[in-house]
């Protein structure tokens, strides 16, 4: 230290002052005894606040007033560090330590105050401060959360920019289709190749086994005629097929029955009127156009089929090939016409009105049946058994193959080839539905004419395209158990009808409609002399005579009349019926001799016996006998004529 | 015996003159499965057809410089099938811009006597072999894909060996003399093929 004076001794000594503890009554003081060191350090101990952070970082400053504390405290650990490494050390060393270094601090804070009083070295600056720094760290929370909100809103519009922009490509995409995407789908079902730079396809069935020479090639097209600027269309594809002109359009085969046309000038002029094609929601434009183009190469190679038979093949009555239109007779007074209806589209106007009135006689089960045939004809070329085993002979059937080595005659080899062609077998089905639906037509005009014997028909499900069968019933109405003698089983072939009778007769009817009818009169007049005869079963009657042809009386235009006798079971009466199918019935009553009034005596018989036989006849007004039918009116006269017991 | 002298002379009259064009190519049979597959899809819908086949080659010497040559072939796999005798001309030498071989060629089927019916006229066995493979067909085109194996023993067909490692692919039509078209019918179709296999016409005489 600096300074004049003489030094100072300065001595130092403990106050010895001692606590009072106690004063006795004779003045004695009792001391409490000065605590040990140990003693001490524990009571100074115990005031340390060891809790408290040590703030030795501050400044030197601030150290100051508190160094007395600070004294007390690191005495107390200098004591404790002491106790625990050196415990045999001066008492005061701690003291000394201490003010050596506060001392020093003090020289070192002095030093810094002169330095920065003189400007000479040293000069301070005050520095600015952020005011945030100094602020409350309350504030400070809400700016950096602010950052970090703001952050975390920038990403997730980033996000969700993202997100919108894949969502409206998406339906731009599904929109405007990828044209490579719509390709891969259209040669997913159709044959398509590459030559050169075009992209053609094959639409026609040769690789299905057609021979039809058409090549049937389309072309695939890029659709490039958008604006982008404006909506997409509904409908719009990126992509465009070409199809040859002469398949455009829809076209229909079609099979029709009519009368014979009276005059031959209007034939080829058959309508076409264009059936909507009905096209599947979602499919694309291309696959319908493509198909109705398919659609219409097959037509046109089932009606240049149908015309090279119709043409090539000698028949009885020639086919007319004219235009679009085959023209055939099945039936005399019939026509049977198979014609191409190809309508381009664009002429929509000229499908003609007059035409909608007429009822649509297409036959769509023959025109089905075209197609199928046609397929068929295209698998036969396809099959193996074309294939020639060994492997160089050349391609052929099977059969064929085994002419020579076999030595098959001409006979032989002409049984083996296919000699009924398309148009043949259409012209035969033809028949076979028109003859069917004539005979459905004859029953049930019948059925619905006559009331007396029922007719019932029962039509097989179960058909052939050239055979169907039918069982007809004549039966009386509530007689049905007893008279079931007249069971038909009509067998409708192509030109004529087979008919089985239940008693095992076989007749072949031509296709006239006329015999039909005829042969049913015929078997309802049957039915009713069949039915007096199971009645007489049942009554008691007995059967004198029975005759399915019965060659008395008129003659019949129509079959032959039939006739029955039956005689009561006393014997006193007796019936004559006689049916016939344009006669009607004749019924006639034997009554006992007795009866009769007119009957002169007579001197040959004289014996009464005589007078119980039966004898003159008297005719019943059928008409004004009781009774719904026949039969039951038979019943009735039996019952009359049977006597009551 | 000696062979009576014979006149070779083409068919003519009664038949129609049958022309065969001919492609010819060879792939390795490791490529083959693939060939097989493109085959399938580039032909007619059908089932794939396999065949195994004897063939026997007759030869008759003549007088004369060439022998006249004559192919008989029988199924293996189809045994009731009667046998196929084919006569295969020269090739024809028309312009070179046809893509294909012609040559007149006569097919005829014959009973299961023929072998004997050729050594009695005169013809004797040159050589055999044994061809399986598929057949294909594409409208009026065949293609034939068959691995050749040489008969180690003289009429056992059993007893066979690879003659190597890859098949013969044979595409050929027969038409009528004077059909041009069918040629390029041909040519494009064989395109179809590349590089799978690469046929084209190969003349037997060069190779000979």
């Amino acid at each position: 230290m600096s300074g004049g004076g003489p030094a100072v001794r300065v001595s130092i000594e403990s106050t010895c002052e001692k606590q009072v503890q106690e004063v006795s009554l004779d003045g004695m003081e009792t001391y409490v005894p000065p605590l040990s060191m140990s003693q001490n350090l524990a009571k100074l101990a115990q005031r340390i606040d060891f809790g408290q952070g040590s703030e030795s970082d501050e400044e030197g400053i601030e150290a100051e007033p508190k160094d007395p504390q600070d004294w007390g405290k690191t005495e107390a650990e200098e004591d404790e560090a002491t106790v625990k490494f050196q415990p045999s050390l001066w008492p005061w060393d701690s003291v000394r330590n201490n003010l050596r270094s506060s001392l020093t601090e003090m020289c070192v804070l002095y030093d810094v105050l002169s330095v920065v009083k003189e400007k000479k070295y040293m000069a301070l600056d005050p520095v600015s401060q952020d005011p945030s720094a100094g602020k409350t760290p309350q504030v400070f929370q809400l700016i950096s959360k602010k950052k970090s909100l703001a952050t975390a809103a920038q990403l997730l519009l980033k996000g969700a920019e993202k997100l919108s922009k894949s969502v409206a490509e998406n339906q731009e995409n599904r929109r405007q289709r990828d044209f490579n995407s719509e390709l891969l789908r259209l040669r997913s079902q159709w044959k398509l190749r590459k030559v050169g730079d075009k992209i053609l396809g094959d639409l026609s069935y040769r690789s299905a086994g057609s021979l039809f020479p058409h090549p049937g090639t389309f072309e695939v097209i890029k659709n490039t005629d958008i604006d982008l600027d404006k909506k997409l269309p509904e409908d719009y594809c990126p992509l465009n097929v070409q199809i040859p002109s002469d398949l455009e359009g829809s076209a229909y085969i079609k099979v029709s029955i009519q009368k014979q046309a009276p005059d031959i000038g209007d034939l080829g002029t058959v309508n076409l009127f264009r059936r909507q094609l009905k096209a599947k929601a979602g499919t694309q434009p291309w696959h319908v156009k493509l198909e109705a183009a398919q659609n219409v190469l097959l037509c046109k190679e089932i009606f240049a089929q149908l015309s090279r038979e119709a043409v090539q093949i000698k028949s009885q009555i020639p086919h007319i090939v004219v235009k679009n239109q085959i023209i055939s007779q099945p039936f005399p007074g019939l026509q049977l016409s198979i014609s191409l209806c190809h309508s381009t589209g664009e002429k929509k106007n000229h499908r003609a009105s007059p035409e909608k009135p007429k009822p649509d006689d297409h036959l769509y089960v023959l025109e089905h049946n075209l197609h199928q045939l046609m397929r068929e004809f295209h698998k036969q070329t396809l099959s193996s058994i074309v294939m020639p085993h060994p492997a160089s002979a050349p391609f052929g059937h099977k059969r064929q193959r085994m002419a020579g080595p076999m030595a098959y005659d001409k006979a032989e080899i002409s049984s083996m080839q296919q000699n009924e062609g398309l148009l043949e077998k259409i012209i035969k089905q033809a028949k076979h539905i028109f003859l069917r639906s004539r005979t459905a037509r004859t029953i049930d005009s019948l059925a619905s004419r006559i009331e007396d014997p029922q007719i019932q028909a029962h039509w097989s499900n179960i058909n052939d395209v050239y055979e169907s069968s039918v069982k007809v019933l004549i039966t009386s109405q509530g007689y049905e158990q007893i008279c079931k003698s007249i069971q038909l089983q009509l067998n409708i072939g192509v030109e004529q009808i087979r008919v089985v009778h239940r008693d095992g007769r076989v007749i072949s009817l031509s296709h006239q409609e006329q015999e039909l009818q005829d042969f049913l009169l015929s078997q309802m007049s049957q039915h009713q002399i069949h039915a007096v005869q199971q009645l007489a079963k049942v009554m008691g009657w007995h059967v004198l005579s029975f005759s399915n042809h019965v060659g008395l009386g008129s003659v019949e235009s129509i079959g032959n009349a039939s006739a029955i006798t039956v005689a009561s079971s006393n014997g006193e009466y007796a019936i004559s019926v006689r049916n016939g199918p344009e006669s009607g019935c004749k019924v006639l009553v034997q009554f006992p001799r007795s009866q009769s009034k007119e009957l002169p005596k007579s001197d040959v018989i004289q014996d009464a016996k005589w007078n119980h036989l039966r004898g003159p006849y008297k005719e019943v007004h059928w008409s004004r006998m009781e009774g719904r039918n026949f039969v039951y009116k038979m019943e009735l006269l039996m019952a009359s004529l049977t006597p009551c017991l | 015996m000696e062979a009576p002298p014979v006149s070779v002379m083409p068919v003519t009259g009664g038949t129609i003159n049958m022309m065969e064009y001919l492609l010819q190519g060879s792939v390795l049979d490791q490529a083959l499965e693939s060939l097989l597959h493109r085959l399938r899809g580039l032909c007619d819908n059908m089932e794939p057809e396999i065949f195994a086949d004897h063939e026997l080659v007759y030869l008759l010497k003549g007088q004369q410089g060439n022998p006249f040559l004559l192919r008989a072939r029988r199924s293996l796999s189809h045994p009731a099938a009667p046998w196929h005798l084919r006569y295969l001309g020269q090739p024809e030498v028309g312009d070179k811009s046809r893509h294909a071989l012609v040559r007149n060629c006569v097919d005829v089927a014959a009973s299961h006597s023929l072998p004997d019916f050729l050594n009695e006229m005169g013809f004797r066995m040159d050589h055999e072999f044994v061809a399986k493979g598929h057949i294909f067909r594409r409208g009026a085109l065949k293609v034939v894909v068959s691995k050749l194996s040489r008969v180690l023993v003289p009429g056992n067909t059993e007893n066979t060996e690879p003659l190597s490692l890859s098949s013969l692919v044979e595409l050929s039509v027969l038409a009528p003399a004077g059909q041009d078209t069918v040629s390029e019918d041909m040519r494009s179709f064989a395109e179809q093929l590349k590089p799978l296999v690469h046929l084209e016409k190969i003349d037997p005489k060069r190779h000979m």
